[in-house]
């Protein structure tokens, strides 16, 4: 029905089925949209958050997707700037990731902020003090770069490029993305900081808060490494993913093997300056706050395994894992460490939005507790629907993974080839068989 | 935002941000508008066929992209990396021509693995030949390879008389098994007469003034070893398009061998053939 759409020389699966495959995330999509619909008519007393537990599972959720999506600017980086042209294969997948993540990030944001019809506010008079001022421009101008780069995308769809202008301004554009990724890499290098920057500046949150580097906290260039660690383990994930789906091949092992070392590296240096960050507000920061850092673990919920978790097992472990040759070439091996990778993003900012706000910072304050709403989740599922959907579109109609055709192509040229004959090693029997056979009687 | 709206202040970090956003701002409208600039230009001046081209060799398969000197053992491994024009490829000229080899007769047979290919043509690798006329024309049409697997084609449509071709633009227009494709053109020149009923397929070409010759195409000894190459991707084609294992090794194309596979991608399997992205 729709094979004048598909890329020539791939396979997709019927109409019907993609159909239904879409139906389960258009149903998630619906429920989210009622959501949405139900916080911004009535208001955030849909929510669980109050004026104390300020950040919920938006925030949270909101920082570990931005931290995920890094992978957009980080291979845009690599690719673009530093030329590593291996990295062709994964940039399609990396700016619809990068897009969905961020485009979702700022919905949802929208979601929780409430009167969207205000939001122009925060560019009109903007508080250049504010941490929050510059994640929000810088948000606001990625999208647009993230929205430009995912132009060239559509319009190499089939039919689409058989309209000269359209086929023409792609070919333009593609020329002049190296601006565009330069111009990410600022934006993102900025945004990821001021997320981090935002919890180091609470003076009144001594669990979060950090002492200066410059004029940012140190937690404004930890965000910005486990971003650039977490990016790339996410890209290597998604693709797998959508080989498990699409059952087929997409991308080649050395490109994997390539942003698995990339995510180590960046993983490694993350570690180390989080290590000497953590030892510094242990030993300085937290204690000159005039509170003893053991004592925002002594609660049973948040006790020491969650550092040695975030640190060690979801930090050093997969880090020493990427940089090893030997266990990159283990498909196992590296998709378990970049999910441990993608893990450890998640419980660090889980750490910094949630465990922040639960602990007591007063003596007459109680340990709080929150759960966040039926509307809460289901808002944010909403962005997985539509992530979900946005990339089974452009899958479909577009062509995501450069390689797919050619790893086609190669798994059909190995299934023609005779398979390879090597003489057997004869067994103990079969060689006195032969003897006696071969001897005179 | 600005000097006259509330809440602005002229203090050193509220300009200093204020002029960060603003030139990010710029630099990315500015680089749009210069695509959207070059666009226009572009378009005006007919450069989207040069384009379709350049963007369809890019995603071509790695085989389909050898550089003709592996044909011919100069080379053990290349892939062209001039959109195969090797008019103004630099290691094409390293190379003495073919005419001044000692050529076996056997590699200029006109029966290349059952394909009628006279040795007096020269071939284009998107399944064109050229012959040049008495009167300094070309005579440009499809070979027999192409001729072969498009089979009995629903519609075609010849560029019309008078119109240009250009190398590796859009030559003829053909529908056929549910492919919808376009024949690259072999030379620049403008269109001067079509075939007659003798074959269909073949166009008159005045060549352009400024066109650069036909040492792009593929000549003599090259031949064979292109066709055994193109029958090898043939296969592989087909085995992606979902029919599998086929044609023997050694074997010949049967005639109209369509019918023998209703159900395979002959979109995929055509566009791989004819170098269509």
């Amino acid at each position: 029905m729709d094979s004048l759409l598909i890329p020539r020389g791939v396979q997709r699966t019927t109409f019907g089925r993609f159909l239904l495959w879409l139906l389960p995330w258009s149903a998630l999509l619906l429920v989210g949209l009622y959501a949405i619909y139900l916080c911004l008519i009535e208001g955030l007393y849909h929510t669980n958050m109050d004026n104390r537990f300020a950040f919920g599972i938006w925030i949270f959720l909101d920082l570990t997707v931005i931290a995920l999506g890094a992978g957009a600017f980080f291979t845009g980086f690599l690719l673009y700037i530093l030329r590593r042209t291996e990295l062709k294969a994964v940039i399609n997948s990396a700016v619809i990731i990068g897009l969905i993540c961020y485009s979702g990030a700022v919905l949802v944001l929208m979601v929780d902020v409430g009167q969207p019809l205000r939001a122009w506010f925060t560019f009109w008079h903007p508080n250049t003090h504010s941490m929050l001022t510059e994640v929000t421009f810088c948000l606001t101008c990625y999208l647009i770069v993230l929205l430009i780069e995912y132009i060239p995308i559509v319009l190499k769809n089939r039919q689409l490029r058989q309209i000269p202008k359209f086929l023409v301004f792609e070919f333009q554009l593609h020329k002049l993305m190296p601006v565009f990724a330069g111009i990410g890499t600022l934006l993102s290098f900025f945004h990821q900081g001021s997320l981090g920057g935002l919890f180091g500046v609470l003076r009144g949150r001594p669990f979060a808060f950090r002492e200066e580097l410059g004029i940012w906290p140190s937690t404004f260039f930890l965000f910005v490494i486990s971003a650039a660690a977490a990016g790339p383990s996410f890209i290597m994930l998604t693709t797998r993913l959508a080989e498990a789906v699409t059952r087929k091949r997409l991308v080649r092992d050395d490109v994997y093997r390539f942003l698995g070392r990339v995510s180590g590296i960046m993983l490694i240096a993350y570690v180390l300056l989080k290590t000497v960050d953590t030892l510094i507000w242990i030993n300085s920061t937290s204690p000159g706050s005039g509170f003893p850092a053991f004592e925002f673990y002594a609660t049973r919920s948040f006790g020491t395994w969650i550092l040695f978790t975030e640190i060690v097992l979801f930090g050093l472990l997969p880090a020493l894992v990427l940089l090893s040759d030997r266990m990159r070439r283990n498909r196992r091996v590296l998709f378990t460490a970049g999910a441990l990778v993608c893990c450890g993003v998640l419980l660090n900012r889980f750490v910094m939005t949630i465990q922040t706000l639960a602990l007591p910072t007063l003596p007459f304050d109680a340990f709080l507790t929150y759960l966040p709403s039926w509307e809460e989740v289901a808002a944010f599922l909403f962005v997985i629907a539509y992530g979900m959907i946005l990339y089974s579109v452009t899958y479909r109609y577009a062509t995501v993974f450069p390689q797919e055709k050619e790893l086609s192509m190669a798994r059909a040229d190995a299934a023609e080839a005779p398979a390879p004959s090597f003489p057997r090693r004869p067994s103990f029997v079969t060689a006195l068989i032969d003897r006696f056979a071969s001897s005179k009687l | 935002m600005l000097p006259w709206v509330y809440e602005f202040h002229w203090t050193p970090f509220h300009i200093i941000f204020l002029s960060v956003f603003f030139t990010v701002f710029m630099v990315v409208a500015a680089t749009l508008t210069t695509a959207l600039r070059r666009t226009a230009k572009a378009h005006a001046t007919g450069a989207a066929e040069a384009i379709l081209w350049h963007s369809d060799f890019e995603d071509l398969a790695p085989a389909a992209r050898s550089c003709r000197h592996q044909f011919t053992g100069d080379v053990a491994h290349r892939q062209c990396d001039h959109a195969f024009d090797c008019r103004t490829c630099p290691l094409h000229r390293t190379f003495p021509p073919l005419e001044g080899r000692g050529v076996s007769p056997l590699t200029l047979q006109e029966d290349v693995l059952g394909f009628a290919m006279p040795a007096d043509r020269m071939y284009h690798r998107g399944h064109t030949w050229v012959a040049p006329d008495n009167e300094g024309n070309y005579l440009v049409g499809l070979d027999d390879f192409g001729k072969r697997i498009i089979g009995t084609a629903d519609a075609k449509e010849l560029p019309p008389v008078g119109s240009r071709v250009t190398v590796n633009g859009t030559g003829w227009k053909v529908r056929t098994h549910k492919a919808a494709l376009r024949i690259l053109s072999p030379v620049d020149g403008e269109v001067t007469a079509h075939g007659g009923a003798e074959d269909a397929w073949t166009l008159k070409v005045r060549p352009a003034e400024n066109g650069n010759g036909t040492e792009h195409l593929l000549r003599g000894a090259e031949v064979r070893p292109w066709i055994m190459r193109e029958m090898e991707r043939l296969q592989v084609s087909f085995a992606t398009a979902g029919v599998g294992a086929t044609l023997a090794d050694g074997g010949e194309l049967v005639p109209d061998f369509h019918r023998h596979f209703p159900k395979a991608d002959w979109d995929g399997v055509l566009g791989q053939m004819f170098l269509e992205a």
